[in-house]
């Protein structure tokens, strides 16, 4: 990854969507973290270095770029979110830009508020003001969402086939004559806007922090399984004496205690954390007061991505009636469904479980090793992002918070042909 | 934004210019070996190179090439021979093309060697164009490997810093005792490993159709602490070179194979000249080569399974891929049709192939745009783009190449290799193993064979004339086919397995090597030469060579009496021509003399080291003068003054130039002083052309001068001036 970051600077930026991509392709970059922000990474050089004069044509490139890298990796769905977002931030800014032009020659059909008036007043009532956002750019404005599809032909093929060339061309005339002037400024704003991203995804962990006391009551038993960074700094910022149970894999299990550092920390509060084997796992539900899930990517429905192995503990939990709460930043909150469980599981080297030496296994036996596996929506009770927490139906306004609707239809899955 | 930004930018080309300098110190260089120089793939590999063809549907230069991006490396040189136009158009198109912006290497070369039949000729021919600046590593073009290198290059540059002599780290992965489908079948690779120092000691390959099921070892050896001998292991052939390794090739120019030449023979030489090889054995990711159908199979298998992970084909390495992995473990890309009740489980289907209904494909390899019809049965099988299986076709373990057509209601029985563009008629039974072509091993259409393929066929039987000529006992034979077996041999069971009797080896307190003196182990060499078809003059040279060095350090306890039989008989056994005789005369006279120059031998001066070498032991004068020069006429001195000048230049790596000439000098001089060479014979070496060929032939000459001058000037010999010679 820092290697990727060092590279970002020397080389063109094709080349660097290029390595980026064989890098995803090896995996030498996983994990929804590092993902997202490589993509934030890379689309900002698309952004700041590549030659466009409208909007259209940014928008096109950012979709070429981003489908590349979903097809690099199409189970990150972060990648897709990032993408995503940063074309939503592009119409949202050249939106913006259009409404001074379109102020200015007062010709435009549609009623625009002026932007400079405050942003709350102004949003039509039912639109929720999408929060991140909402602090980077000031003067924001949602319109219809019909109005976006109109604009922007290129977004969404599909609508084009739907016989509204004219209606489309028409609108995007004055869209690239009003832009033409304003592409530099266009650009900064994006820019300062993807650095936004950027720095959302990287204080997750953080934000999520602060819910840590309200989550995790005085002598709970919280079971935890392979904990995430996130979930461990979740766990260690509370101030509040609990026992950790961790669910770990026989074939992880090595003389050293892979969570001494979390053990450590924890131990500095008093709380105590405990190794559990994932077969022991169902004596131990009894105990616990709830279970802590680090979602991978969080579906459009619910359901959650996760580290291979949780599925079963979120089942386990199911079985016992306990609570399961998902922590995940909201920049893994992916408009996606999962419309097939087979295709979220990524299947990775078997080595970890079974030695390629051993020629009779290798031989004979076919062996899958689960990365990453899906867990579904009703099996989880409460997705807790850096926004707060959020009950499953709830997690559907976040989305068109976060998300354009033209974003939302767009498929970045679609048949890959260069 | 700019102060944001200004002081985000500043760090990571901070950190870039720190990039950038150590990349300045070691770029790491690549070289890949696309040419193989064996016919394992025939009839495939006559129309197209082995690193072309696909497996899991992907050309397996590509692998080779991602493991190399993978690793960092920067320079990419590519050495082919046969079908080289094919192998550069191919890359040309790719993404590896320097031309293209997402070549993730800086440098991708093709290097063309015209006369080149060996893959030492491309070493050496590699060596003579000094390109290699720093450690590099060399693979082969047929690798598919995901082991990350890291550890073991800086292992590698940690002992190269240590000792100027570690020249070279194999990176080996371990495979397990047991039977497995991913080590070469047939020869098994056996390293004899320090464990601590991690220092290879000793390298053979064994075959179950040898005759001798043991492995002979320097007592030597057994004076280390510990000693791991070990047959486990799966050598894909990835070794992290120094440019040293690349002399220690030119030096010996009959050395031909990379390990069963090359390795054994510099680890046989580590006295001589202390050259050290060392092991890198990983216990995780994956390497092999797919040196044969076997291997080609295996590794199929093992990226089908994931174990090559991330290497799987819904990697989608080549650009324009789109597998995507459904159930069943099911690979399909884009714009698959199947059929109703078609039942695929554990396969690969490429792009735009329509299979039809109530078809069943297990555990294969189904290409780009192929027909498969209703009611086929396709188990274990490799069908490469294009191929055409028509309806109730029962297709079992065999490869179908590109543009084949199986008739309707056909079976291909197990082993078969159906080259491309074959017909195979309706309602047609092919006996197992059948290898089916257009064009038979000379490159000529063949005939169609309407009675074996029905009237719509198109191809004959294709036979290998190689095949013919194998010996009987050449592992070869075992590796030709499909399918691995070892039916038809006449083996004893206890031979067959080399892994069971390793622990003999290891119990067998060192009384089977010890009793094993080193002319039999010499004459063991022959499994190596087999393994190639040019045996003879290098097995020659090579022992002639050990035999006559023995004598001369006194260690075998011959005098020169008898090895002048053994060397007549040797030769006669190889049928040595007059000038491998005298090649191998010299270079064993030229090394004697380099080793007692060498410091570590008391570092005699040339004058001193030649005097000994030639005096030394008794009768070498005798010998030298009857079997080296002949019969002692001018032409003959004069061409065995060339074959020692040709030793001391190839010494001269060793050495340096001025020292190998006046080596070269003094050696002639004493030659003259023991009546070995006339002055004629000197004066006419001066006068010969071929004494003053290409640079270093010159340098050594030019150091002879004051000798040829010497003699120009005075008849008889002159003790002053001969002090002079030693001062010089």
């Amino acid at each position: 990854m820092d290697k990727f970051l060092d590279s970002l600077k020397g080389r063109p930026v094709d080349a660097s969507i290029d390595y980026l991509v064989s890098l995803l392709k090896r995996r030498q970059i996983q994990g929804s973290e590092s993902c997202a922000l490589a993509t934030a990474h890379i689309l900002l050089q698309v952004v700041a270095r590549d030659k466009w004069s409208d909007v259209n044509q940014l928008l096109e490139r950012v979709q070429t770029v981003g489908r590349k890298l979903v097809a690099a990796s199409p189970r990150e769905l972060t990648i897709g979110n990032v993408v995503r977002r940063i074309l939503g931030l592009i119409r949202d800014e050249a939106q913006e830009d259009r409404n001074d032009a379109n102020n200015d020659g007062s010709s435009d059909v549609l009623p625009e508020p002026p932007h400079s008036a405050p942003l709350k007043l102004d949003s039509p009532p039912g639109k929720p003001i999408r929060p991140t956002m909402a602090s980077a750019l000031g003067s924001l404005t949602r319109t219809q969402s019909m109005f976006n599809i109109l604009a922007d032909p290129d977004v969404a093929p599909s609508f084009l086939l739907d016989g509204t060339p004219a209606a489309s061309s028409g609108a995007s005339t004055p869209l690239a004559h009003g832009l033409a002037t304003n592409a530099s400024a266009l650009r900064s704003e994006v820019l300062d806007g993807i650095e936004e991203i950027m720095d959302e995804i990287k204080q997750v962990d953080d934000q999520l922090c602060g819910y840590s006391d309200i989550v995790i009551h005085p002598g709970d038993y919280v079971l935890v399984h392979k904990p995430s960074r996130t979930v461990q700094r979740f766990l260690t910022r509370s101030k509040r004496r609990f026992t950790v149970l961790v669910v770990t894999d026989p074939a992880t299990v090595t003389a050293e205690d892979p969570y001494a550092i979390l053990r450590k920390s924890l131990a500095a509060n008093g709380s105590t954390l405990i190794n559990v084997m994932n077969t022991g796992l169902m004596a131990y539900m009894t105990r616990v007061n709830k279970v802590i899930l680090s979602a991978r990517a969080i579906t459009a429905t619910g359901g959650i991505t996760v580290d291979a192995g949780a599925a079963a503990v979120a089942r386990a939990a199911r079985a016992s009636g306990r609570t399961v709460i998902v922590l995940g930043g909201v920049y893994k909150l992916s408009p996606d469904t999962q419309a097939n469980q087979d295709l979220a599981t990524e299947w990775g080297d078997p080595s970890r479980y079974v030695n390629f030496s051993d020629g009779a296994m290798v031989n004979n036996v076919r062996v899958k090793n689960a990365v990453s596996e899906y867990v579904p929506a009703e099996l989880i009770d409460t997705y807790i992002t850096n926004l707060g927490a959020h009950s499953r139906d709830h997690l559907h306004s976040i989305i068109t918070d976060h998300y354009k609707d033209a974003e939302v239809s767009l498929d970045l899955y679609g048949k890959i042909r260069k | 934004m700019s102060s944001g930004k200004g002081g985000k930018g500043k760090k990571p080309a901070k950190a870039a210019g720190g990039g950038a300098e150590d990349k300045r110190e070691d770029v790491l260089q690549a070289v890949v070996i696309a040419d193989s120089f064996q016919t394992r793939f025939t009839p495939f590999s006559s129309e197209k190179p082995r690193c072309l063809l696909p497996l899991a549907n992907t050309p397996l230069i590509e692998y080779t090439l991602e493991f190399l991006a993978m690793n960092g490396v920067q320079e990419v040189y590519i050495y082919a021979a046969t079908h080289q136009e094919q192998i550069e158009s191919y890359i040309r198109q790719s993404r590896w093309t320097t031309l293209s912006r997402s070549c993730p290497f800086s440098s991708l070369e093709f290097i063309r060697v015209s006369d080149a039949r060996s893959i030492g000729d491309f070493l050496r021919d590699l060596d003579s164009r000094s390109i290699i600046e720093g450690d590099f590593v060399l693979v082969h073009g047929d690798l598919v490997a995901n082991v990350p290198l890291d550890g073991a290059l800086a292992a590698h540059r940690a002992r190269r810093e240590a000792n100027r002599d570690s020249i070279m780290t194999l990176v080996l992965r371990e495979g397990g005792e047991g039977e497995h489908q991913s080590k070469v079948n047939a020869i098994t690779p056996v390293f004899a490993v320090d464990p601590r120092a991690k220092r290879c000691l000793h390298f053979e390959e064994m075959h179950p159709l040898q005759a001798d099921q043991h492995l002979i070892l320097d007592p030597d050896l057994l004076k280390e602490r510990e000693l791991e001998i070990r047959s486990d292991l799966i050598d894909a052939q990835i070794d992290i070179c120094t440019p040293d390794v690349l002399a220690q090739w030119s030096e010996s120019f009959d050395y031909e194979l990379p390990r069963a030449q090359f390795l054994h023979g510099v680890l046989k030489d580590y006295e001589l000249n202390g050259k050290m090889i060392h092991t890198e054995i990983v216990h995780e990711g994956y390497s092999a080569r797919a040196t044969n159908l076997q291997m080609f199979e295996a590794i199929s298998r093992d990226v089908l399974g994931g174990w090559a992970y991330p290497f799987a084909p819904d990697t989608n390495l080549v650009k324009g891929y789109t597998y995507q992995r459904w159930d069943d473990n099911v690979f399909r890309e884009d714009d698959v049709l199947f059929g109703t009740d078609c039942d695929l489980a554990d396969v690969v289907v490429g792009r735009d192939t329509r299979i039809g209904d109530e078809t069943t494909i297990r555990n294969s390899f189904i290409g780009r745009n192929c027909r498969i019809g209703s009611n086929v049965q396709i188990r274990d099988s490799f069908i490469w783009d294009d191929a055409t299986i028509e309806d109730g076709a029962v297709v079992e373990h065999s490869i179908i190449a590109e543009f084949a057509n199986i008739g309707k209601n056909s079976t291909v029985a197990r082993g078969s290799l159906i080259a491309s563009g074959v017909h195979v008629g309706d309602n047609i039974t092919l006996a197992p193993s059948t290898i089916l072509s257009l064009i038979s091993a000379e490159g000529t259409s063949v005939p169609t064979d309407t009675s074996l393929l029905g009237p719509q066929g198109k191809g004959a039987m294709f036979k290998d004339p190689d095949w013919e000529e194998l010996d009987e006992d050449d592992p070869y034979r075992l590796q030709k086919s499909l399918i691995y077996s070892l039916d038809g041999y006449d083996l004893e069971d206890s031979d067959v397995s080399t892994l069971a009797s390793e622990d003999e080896f290891e119990d067998s307190d060192d009384e089977q090597f010890l009793s094993a003196a080193s002319k039999e182990d010499r004459s063991r060499m022959n499994s190596f030469a087999s393994d190639d078809s040019t045996r003879g003059s290098s097995t020659f040279h090579y022992e002639a060579t050990h035999g006559i060095l023995e004598v001369l350090r006194g260690e075998s306890g011959g005098d020169f009496g008898s090895e002048k039989l053994e060397f007549m008989s040797l030769r006669l056994a190889n049928n040595a021509s007059d000038e491998a005789v005298r090649r191998a005369i010299a270079t064993a006279f030229v090394r004697r003399a380099v080793e007692l120059a060498n410091i570590e031998n008391g570092g005699f001066d040339a004058n001193k080291a030649a005097k000994t070498t030639l005096t030394q032991r008794a009768g070498a004068k005798e010998f030298i003068t009857e079997v080296g020069v002949g019969g002692g006429s001018v032409p003959e001195q004069i061409e065995f003054a060339i074959a020692v000048q040709k030793a001391c230049v190839s010494n001269a790596r060793v050495l340096e130039v001025p020292r190998a000439g006046t080596l070269c000098a003094a050696l002639f001089q004493h030659m003259y002083d023991e009546e070995i060479l006339e002055e004629e014979g000197i004066l006419g070496w001066w006068g010969d052309n071929r004494s003053s060929e290409g640079d270093s032939m010159a340098g050594v000459r030019e150091r002879c001068q004051v000798l040829v001058t010497w003699l120009e000037e005075a008849e008889e010999e002159d003790s002053d001036e001969e002090e002079s010679e030693d001062d010089e």
